[in-house]
């Protein structure tokens, strides 16, 4: 826990969740969910499949509208408001201006398959940022040299190996100058033997100080770069804490079943 | 009538003129008139192709809207454009087109009367007619955009109309191509029935051309031989714009 010492409680907090509740028809998926995460954490989402995980990270920048609850950015409260009963932005520009804030990484990484990697990385920068579009080719070629792909930038997303995809992906989010990288399972689209390249990516930013939340079932990883880890089931917080906590000494029994399922397989 | 006349064993109108100079440029020839007649087929069918491809980007919109009412108009339109024969929506576009107009522009408090010339009712007859096909062609390909397309772009902060343009657009084009290929080519054919208001396009032309000279046969076939000359070279145009629009999918 070296790597990442207790934030200060005068910290800003980048992003703050709180008691948010979204139902997909019938279903609740997330069931009054709360998360703090200040500037400089790494906060890993674990959890079985459908236990809400990946939807309170697309909450988070607004990919799904949550029914109730708030969610902040940067001291920012996100404005909702009822619509024919459902939930939808008060304010779509308030929306677009807080995700430039937030990086998305998908499972599906989503590169814009039209653009090269030069180009999926400069469209956003330049289009919503409005950066000139000399500064923005020379980050990008800095970010792209980054997560060492450099050599790929004039080629179209489909020439490249899923790692190298997710890792353009990766450096499409940077580009923006994010506080925050949201992650959403990163690694579980790729062949095992190209997760490595991936996990060193996040590792890096993480090393760096990086805010970010991710969703993953690597373990290991989780235990290695996390500042806190939350472990979600059924739409509520079964647990959270330190890594080392809740991956080794965890107190709730579903936890403990979760991780003998899944340590034993990713080691 | 004899049917050898079509063949052009009847002596002809024109006593003395070999039939190849009936197509030439000279004094004699029809050749400058069939040319007239080819671009006015080219304007009428360029025009309303994008005339199609407007209505049709409106018409995908209402299908794939939200809104019960735009998801009956639309279903109407390309219902009833679809299900009735082309040379009829041509025929109540000519005769009551200029009525419609006359009064939506009373509407606007206009008192004259609005005539429509037989270029504009052949365009946008034409036009209906292609954007109803267009419609569901342009439909399916906005459908057939992969999501995390559109998600990636709404996570960058991108705006509706930034989406629009440059991603959803772009994307849309490359599955919509072929299909929009094949709505040129029935428009293109179509303009032949705008042949009914007198409006003076290839088929038009060659109808005289046929009777002045006695020849059908000879002008008919030159007529096909210009209609496929056009409909390769866009055919041709089509596939460069394809493989523009595909670059970096990989080939199948």
């Amino acid at each position: 826990m070296n790597r990442h010492p207790p934030v200060s409680d005068t910290a800003t907090a980048a992003v703050v969740v709180e008691d948010l509740h979204k139902r997909f028809g019938e279903l609740e998926v997330l069931k009054g969910v709360s998360l703090t995460a200040r500037e400089g954490d790494v906060i890993t989402l674990i959890g079985s499949s459908g236990s809400g995980k990946s939807t309170l990270l697309r909450c988070i920048n607004m990919l799904e509208i949550p029914d109730d609850g708030r969610i902040v950015i940067g001291g920012e409260a996100i404005a909702l408001k009822k619509k024919r009963g459902n939930t939808v932005p008060a304010d779509a520009r308030q929306v677009e201006r807080l995700r430039t804030r937030l990086g998305m990484v998908f499972q599906s990484f989503n590169l814009w398959t039209h653009m090269t990697i030069l180009q999926n990385v400069i469209e956003a920068p330049v289009h919503v940022l409005g950066v000139p579009k000399a500064e923005a080719v020379d980050r990008a070629r800095m970010l792209l040299d980054k997560v060492g792909i450099l050599a790929k930038a004039d080629a179209y997303p489909v020439q490249l190996s899923g790692g190298q995809q997710q890792r353009a992906a990766i450096a499409r989010a940077l580009a923006m100058q994010p506080k925050v990288m949201l992650f959403d399972e990163p690694t579980s689209a790729l062949d095992p033997e190209l997760v490595g390249e991936v996990l060193r990516v996040i590792r890096q930013l993480a090393d760096e100080g990086s805010t970010m939340i991710l969703v993953t079932h690597e373990m290991g990883f989780a235990r290695e770069v996390a500042s806190k880890v939350v472990f979600l089931h059924q739409g509520r917080i079964e647990e959270e804490g330190s890594p080392d906590k809740v991956l080794t000494d965890p107190d709730s029994d579903r936890v403990r079943q979760f991780l003998s399922r899944h340590l034993s397989g990713a080691a | 009538m004899d049917p050898a006349g079509c063949l052009g064993i009847r002596p002809a109108l024109f006593p003395g003129v070999p039939m190849l100079e009936l197509l030439s440029f000279g004094p004699n020839g029809w050749g400058g008139q069939l040319l007239l007649g080819t671009a006015m087929t080219v304007a009428v069918a360029v025009s309303a192709f994008a005339f199609g491809i407007v209505v049709g980007s409106l018409g995908a919109s209402a299908k794939l809207s939200h809104s019960l009412v735009l998801n009956t108009i639309a279903d109407v339109y390309t219902t009833v454009v679809r299900g009735v024969p082309e040379l009829l929506v041509i025929y109540l576009l000519f005769f009551g087109g200029s009525g419609v107009a006359t009064a939506i522009a009373r509407a606007f408090g206009y008192d004259g009367r609005v005539d429509l010339d037989a270029f504009t009712i052949g365009v946008l007859a034409v036009g209906l007619i292609s954007g109803a096909y267009s419609t569901e062609v342009i439909r399916g390909a906005v459908q057939s955009v992969p999501f995390g397309q559109i998600e990636a772009a709404k996570a960058c902060g991108m705006s509706r109309w930034l989406i629009l343009r440059r991603v959803l657009v772009p994307q849309t084009m490359r599955f919509a191509l072929p299909g929009l290929g094949n709505v040129w080519q029935l428009t293109l054919k179509d303009t032949a029935l705008v042949s009914v208001t007198a409006l003076a396009e290839l088929m038009r032309v060659t109808h005289l051309a046929a009777g002045a000279t006695r020849e059908p046969f000879l002008f008919y076939s030159a007529a096909a031989a210009l209609y496929l000359l056009l409909t390769t070279i866009s055919t041709a145009l089509f596939n460069r714009a394809e493989l523009s629009a595909n670059r970096g999918v990989r080939r199948a």
